[in-house]
């Protein structure tokens, strides 16, 4: 059972050409996540959102706090979906599949297949990512952060960059596989919709990179945003997350823990 | 547009017969204007050798091409241009080892970046005549002359072209592939190998050119043998037909090299970049 933990962390880039002020992207923030549990974590721009992925991905450094990310005590195999598919432009799909693999053999090709097939793509194998639709690659961005068998499975808004009837397409593929293989997955997003659909709890982020709500989802899956229940708990997250807006603008916002 | 049958059901089209069409008379096209350009060159030359100048100054094309012909069936051809070949291709090589070593600390280091840009755009700006004057005196009439010429002009085309592949590679597949545990090198051979490729056979291409050219130059001054050499030898008998011939048979060597070498592994190396299918979403 894998586990991430997040004690006291803080982000701050240095001030750049661009930005002459430093920036905080994380500002001390605790998260303790157990099990093979879908959490989303959905804040407004300059929360940190993906700054937070990317340390847990061990691809950038805190400033200070630690994050740890363990499987039975062991440090957790990372699996991580992109805003963009971010696919090697001259390797075929399947070779891009197994780039990511340390073997290289004809089981891991056979497991590449697997998961291409569950994303609907097992018919694309040998072509180029330029020959796909944005859609296409983006599942071959899920099929491979699956193939390196994860213990966390990180998704940076992976549907952010799709239109609306493709990245529906790929939440349903998504919630599939999540479905059958239940890997710990932190999943970053804006979409409240998005969250409610796919999360057993959503953390709220405000700007500055802290925890400003915690909330549990229990409804049964797979789920349909149509569904009323569903409505229901978008509703009321919605409305914490107005309240949230409300308080970061009057100044009255606090870290919920 | 029309589409035709899908590749993978609900994914990828195929041409349609119209575009497969177009495609086609745009390849003749292609070729066509090739040789239309190749005409207008051949009869630009005979209309000026006719009219302009004496067949001692200027012989017309077919005169060219039979003393071509003649050069090419003598028993020295061979000798003469595996002489020029070698020594052209051990330079390139010895140029292709040395920018490997340039291209990296121009990539990475901005120290070492100031010092060499100005030392490798200063070797482009002498005059390739300096260099071939100098290999005579410093080396005489020997093998080497040419070879470090082609080396030293060579080399300055692939290690810039090397090292702005290096430092345009995207830095986000760079994240991806750490972020998966890929090691440094096999984020190298994986990941900036590939994607500097095209960028370093555009600067060898270039480079091999230059090369070809300053190897002839030197042969012209420093050697005993070589095409270079037999265009002296022509010029010193004032055989301007013999000179033209060898010059000829030089383009023609450069064309092949061109397009059964550099084009095919251009070919290959961007067979990706160039889907021959359509994409939906």
């Amino acid at each position: 059972m894998a586990t991430v933990l997040i004690e006291n962390l803080t982000k701050i880039y240095p001030p750049t050409l661009n930005h002459a002020r430093q920036v905080q992207a994380l500002g001390g923030l605790n998260m303790s996540i157990t099990g093979n549990v879908f959490v989303a974590i959905v804040g407004p721009s300059g929360s940190g959102k993906t700054t937070l992925l990317n340390i847990v991905a061990g691809v950038e450094r805190p400033t200070s706090g630690s994050v740890r990310a363990l499987q039975e005590g062991v440090p957790a195999q990372i699996g991580y979906v992109f805003q963009e598919p971010r696919l090697l432009p001259w390797r075929t799909v399947v070779d891009n599949m197994l780039y990511v693999q340390d073997r290289k053999s004809d089981r891991s090709r056979r497991e590449a297949e697997f998961y291409l097939q569950m994303v609907g793509l097992s018919e694309v194998a040998d072509l180029y990512p330029s020959q796909l639709s944005a859609g296409m690659q983006q599942r071959v961005g899920i099929a491979r952060a699956f193939l390196v068998n994860p213990d966390v499975l990180l998704l940076d808004e992976p549907f952010s960059h799709l239109d609306a009837l493709t990245g529906r397409s790929l939440r349903d593929y998504l919630q599939r596989i999540w479905l059958q293989t239940r890997k710990t997955a932190l999943f970053v997003t804006h979409d409240v919709t998005e969250a409610v659909e796919l999360a057993d709890r959503i953390i709220m982020l405000r700007p500055g990179g802290v925890a400003y709500d915690d909330i549990a989802i229990t409804l049964p899956r797979p789920r349909r945003p149509a569904d009323p229940a569903v409505r229901d708990v978008q509703d009321e997250v919605l409305r914490r997350f107005d309240a949230m807006g409300a308080a970061v603008r009057f100044g009255t916002a606090q870290a919920a823990r | 547009m029309t589409t035709a049958p899908t590749v993978a059901p609900g994914s990828v089209s195929a041409l349609s017969a119209r575009e497969l069409r177009r495609a086609a008379w745009s390849r003749w096209g292609y070729r066509l204007s090739v040789v239309a350009g190749w005409a207008v060159f051949v009869g630009v030359w005979y209309l000026v050798a006719r009219f302009v100048f004496t067949p001692q100054q200027l012989p017309q094309p077919h005169v060219v091409a039979t003393e071509a012909w003649d050069v090419l069936t003598q028993r020295d051809f061979s000798t003469n241009i595996q002489a020029s070949i070698l020594r052209v291709v051990a330079g390139f090589l010895l140029a292709l080892v040395l920018s490997v070593g340039l291209g990296l600390l121009i990539a990475y280091s901005k120290w070492w970046r100031r010092l060499l840009n100005s030392l490798l755009l200063f070797i482009v700006s002498v005059p390739t005549v300096s260099f071939a004057i100098l290999s005579l005196i410093v080396l005489g009439i020997s093998p080497m002359g040419p070879i470090i010429n082609a080396m030293l002009v060579a080399t300055p085309y692939i290690t810039m072209n090397l090292a702005q592949g290096l430092t345009g590679v995207d830095r986000r597949l760079i994240v991806m592939s750490e972020s998966f545990g890929r090691t440094r090198p096999q984020i190298i051979t994986g990941v900036l190998i590939p994607s500097s490729l095209l960028s370093i056979l555009s600067g060898a291409r270039l480079a091999f050119a230059v090369a070809w050219r300053m190897e002839l130059l030197t042969e012209v001054f420093a050697s005993s043998e070589g095409i270079g050499f037999q265009i002296r030898r022509s010029f010193e008998s004032y055989d301007i037909r013999g000179m033209l011939a060898w010059a000829v048979l030089f383009i023609i060597i450069m064309l092949l090299i061109e397009n059964l070498v550099f084009r095919q592994i251009e070919r290959r190396l961007s067979r990706w970049r160039s889907p021959e299918v359509g994409t939906t979403q």
